[in-house]
């Protein structure tokens, strides 16, 4: 049974309270508490998208050598506020020749997607919103709906500029899909679930415990993963279709205001949640360096900010080769793609799956210390 | 209560926009308005507490038969498509006359009490009832898939082969 | 109070608006659309079944197995319509009325 926020509160005895209020198993109730958690995590989101811009500024300009955003705020840390108020009250401008209708859905499809993968983010044992069966599918399956908004972005526009980014974009997240999805179905070979709960739980304990370290093929679909997603989300250095230099900013050039806003924000939260998907999976996720067997608030509390602080240790890395790397060139990423990623993916899933019968599905670890 | 909601939304997600993918001119909305009907068969599986299927239907339509009609509208001419066809209304395009649609509309009759008699006997089969609990249809799947179905699992791989050499050959560039 | 009957209306709707797709657009790739509402509409009816009268997962499985021959089909469609397109110029139904060349 998929378990929810709401089965995990009801354990506490302020439920009961809330239960005698509403009436006995009450939608209401229920429709409330999933409202005032969504309405929390899509808040920290859009937070963490925001800082993310500012962050991007500070570590490109150290990397750089040199200051980055200073004026604003105690080491310019309002930076993103200011550039929020900027983007709100731009001028919301549409080319005539546009399609009316796609133009004003591709960002929202786009936003929609990146959001609706925040329902599965496994934030703790308890207060992760639905603890899906089909957990790691949905959110690969969802964040498919980024590559239709790109896609539409690029055409709506109605201009030649953006219809080349728009299709280079679509293929570039339709094609690294695979190696992500694979590197992903490797996890699910090994933890034997796709829920993140369960992926989670079997990594408890000690360092040695981390998928990651399990045997090397999941060690090797680490980095695929990893840089399968780069390339997902329009990162660079696989960002082609919105490169600043070459296609004048590629299929969002037309989009002006809190719609372009929509595309930026939608883009840093992918971020966030590609790299808390990977911690998740690869990296032990919200456990404890101990094993703790009692289930307090307080411990939620510290599950969060363990997952919290693995996806921003992440999120350096990601902006950490964006300012490292150049930029490939478009048929360069496509053979990227399918001549060395999706092989080595196949491969790892395989030899994962030979492993798994050979050693009775023992990690390295345990293999070492003799069990 | 709340699978009824579910349900209702979604039952009226999928008709609405395949009715929309009937009557709208430009190609590219009906493209837009088949992803939404899909959405919506998704979430009518959910109902049904298919999730497994449910995520697939997502996962293989919306992020890849979608993006590859739109594609393939971009690559072969797109919305300069022009319908030369006379509409009834001003919203569908017509097929025939008004002595077609008669015998249409008598054959679909027909049809109909045909099908609603043989369909009588099934309806009363249907004993189990829908009071939404669920279990994860995950590992039965997969039980399944190597157990029971493994022929359909593996002629589905040569197929999906054939089918992937097959497109890149008919569709390759001629050098002409 | 929903039944078995409610989804198999739906997909009887879905259906006839599949059909009526295929055989008024003139467009082939709006007539690829009408194909996937069709088989869309029969993977509906099979998990229903599935959830309303048998015990097992066939009807699952039988969906999957639509879901992955559509996508084939939708393929392969879309490949000989972009080889029309190299040929003829334009994605109108009543230029393919040649057997070859």
């Amino acid at each position: 049974m998929n378990e929810t926020v709401v089965t995990y509160l009801a354990q506490y005895e302020f439920f009961d309270y809330l239960t005698a209020f509403f009436g006995e198993n009450s939608l209401l109730l229920t429709t409330i508490i999933f409202f005032v958690f969504a309405g929390i995590f899509v808040a920290v989101a859009a937070t963490i998208g925001g800082l993310g811009t500012y962050a991007e500024r500070k570590i490109s300009a150290d990397i750089q050598m040199r200051m980055g955003p200073n004026r604003v705020g105690p080491f310019g840390i309002l930076q993103f506020l200011a550039d929020g108020v900027k983007m709100i009250t731009k001028e919301d401008v549409m080319p005539r020749t546009a399609d009316k209708f796609l133009f004003y859905l591709a960002p929202l499809m786009c936003l929609v997607g990146v959001f609706a993968t925040l329902a599965v983010f496994p934030v703790s044992s308890g207060f992760t919103l639905v603890d899906l069966n089909v957990g790691v599918f949905y959110l690969i399956a969802i964040s498919s709906l980024v590559g239709v908004g790109v896609f539409l972005g690029g055409y709506a526009s109605n201009s030649k500029w953006s219809m080349l980014g728009g299709m280079r974009g679509a293929s570039q997240i339709i094609s690294y899909e695979i190696p992500v999805t694979i590197s992903v179905l490797t996890i699910t070979l090994l933890a034997g679930s796709m829920s993140f709960g369960n992926i989670v739980a079997k990594q408890e304990g000690f360092l040695t415990n981390w998928f990651v370290f399990h045997n090397p093929f999941a060690f090797i679909a680490f980095f695929v993963y990893f840089v399968g997603a780069l390339a997902e989300t329009n990162r660079a250095p696989f960002d082609l279709p919105e490169a600043e230099s070459e296609l004048v900013s590629g299929y969002h050039t037309e989009y002006t205001g809190m719609r372009f806003g929509f595309f930026a924000l939608a883009e840093y939260i992918e971020v966030f949640v590609v790299s808390g998907v990977a911690a998740a999976l690869f990296l032990g996720g919200y456990n404890l360096p101990v094993k703790v067997e009692i289930d307090m608030i307080p411990i939620q509390l510290v599950q969060i900010s363990i997952i919290v602080g693995k996806s921003l240790a992440l999120y350096y890395v990601v902006i950490w080769v964006r300012w490292t790397f150049p930029r490939l060139r478009v048929d360069q990423l496509m053979s990227i793609c399918w001549k060395y990623l999706t092989p080595i993916a196949i491969f790892n899933l395989v030899g994962c799956a030979i492993w798994m019968v050979v050693f009775k599905g023992q990690s390295m670890a345990q293999l070492l210390m003799g069990h | 209560m709340f699978l009824d909601i579910l349900f209702l939304g979604s039952a009226l997600l999928t008709v609405v926009s395949a009715i929309l993918v009937l009557t709208t001119r430009n190609i590219m909305h009906s493209c837009i308005f088949l992803l939404g009907s899909l959405i919506g068969i998704a979430g009518l599986y959910a109902t049904l507490g298919a999730d497994f299927v449910a995520v697939t239907q997502v996962m293989v339509y919306v992020g890849g038969i979608v993006i590859l009609m739109l594609f393939a509208v971009m690559l072969t001419g797109g919305k300069d498509f022009v319908s030369k066809a006379q509409s009834l209304l001003g919203l569908m395009p017509t097929m025939g006359n008004a002595w077609s649609y008669g015998v249409g509309g008598l054959v679909a009759v027909v049809f109909l009490l045909t099908n609603v008699q043989l369909l009588s006997r099934l309806g009363a089969m249907a004993q189990k009832k829908n009071d939404g609990s669920f279990e994860s249809t995950v590992n039965k799947i997969g039980h399944l898939l190597v157990k029971d179905h493994v022929l359909a699992f593996e002629l589905s791989s040569v197929l999906l082969l054939g089918a992937l050499v097959g497109a890149a050959i008919i569709a390759r560039p001629r050098k002409q | 109070m929903i039944t078995l009957a409610s989804y198999l209306v739906i997909s009887m709707i879905l259906f006839l608006v599949g059909i009526m797709v295929m055989l008024s657009r003139k467009n082939i790739v709006a007539i690829l659309l009408g194909i996937e509402l069709i088989l869309n509409a029969a993977a509906l009816n099979f998990v229903a079944y599935s959830k309303f009268v048998t015990n097992n997962l066939d009807g699952h499985i039988f969906s999957l197995f639509i879901i992955v021959i559509a996508a084939a089909e939708a393929a392969v469609g879309l490949a000989i319509v972009i080889r029309f397109f190299q040929l003829k110029e334009t994605i109108h139904i009543d230029e393919a009325t040649q057997l070859r060349n």
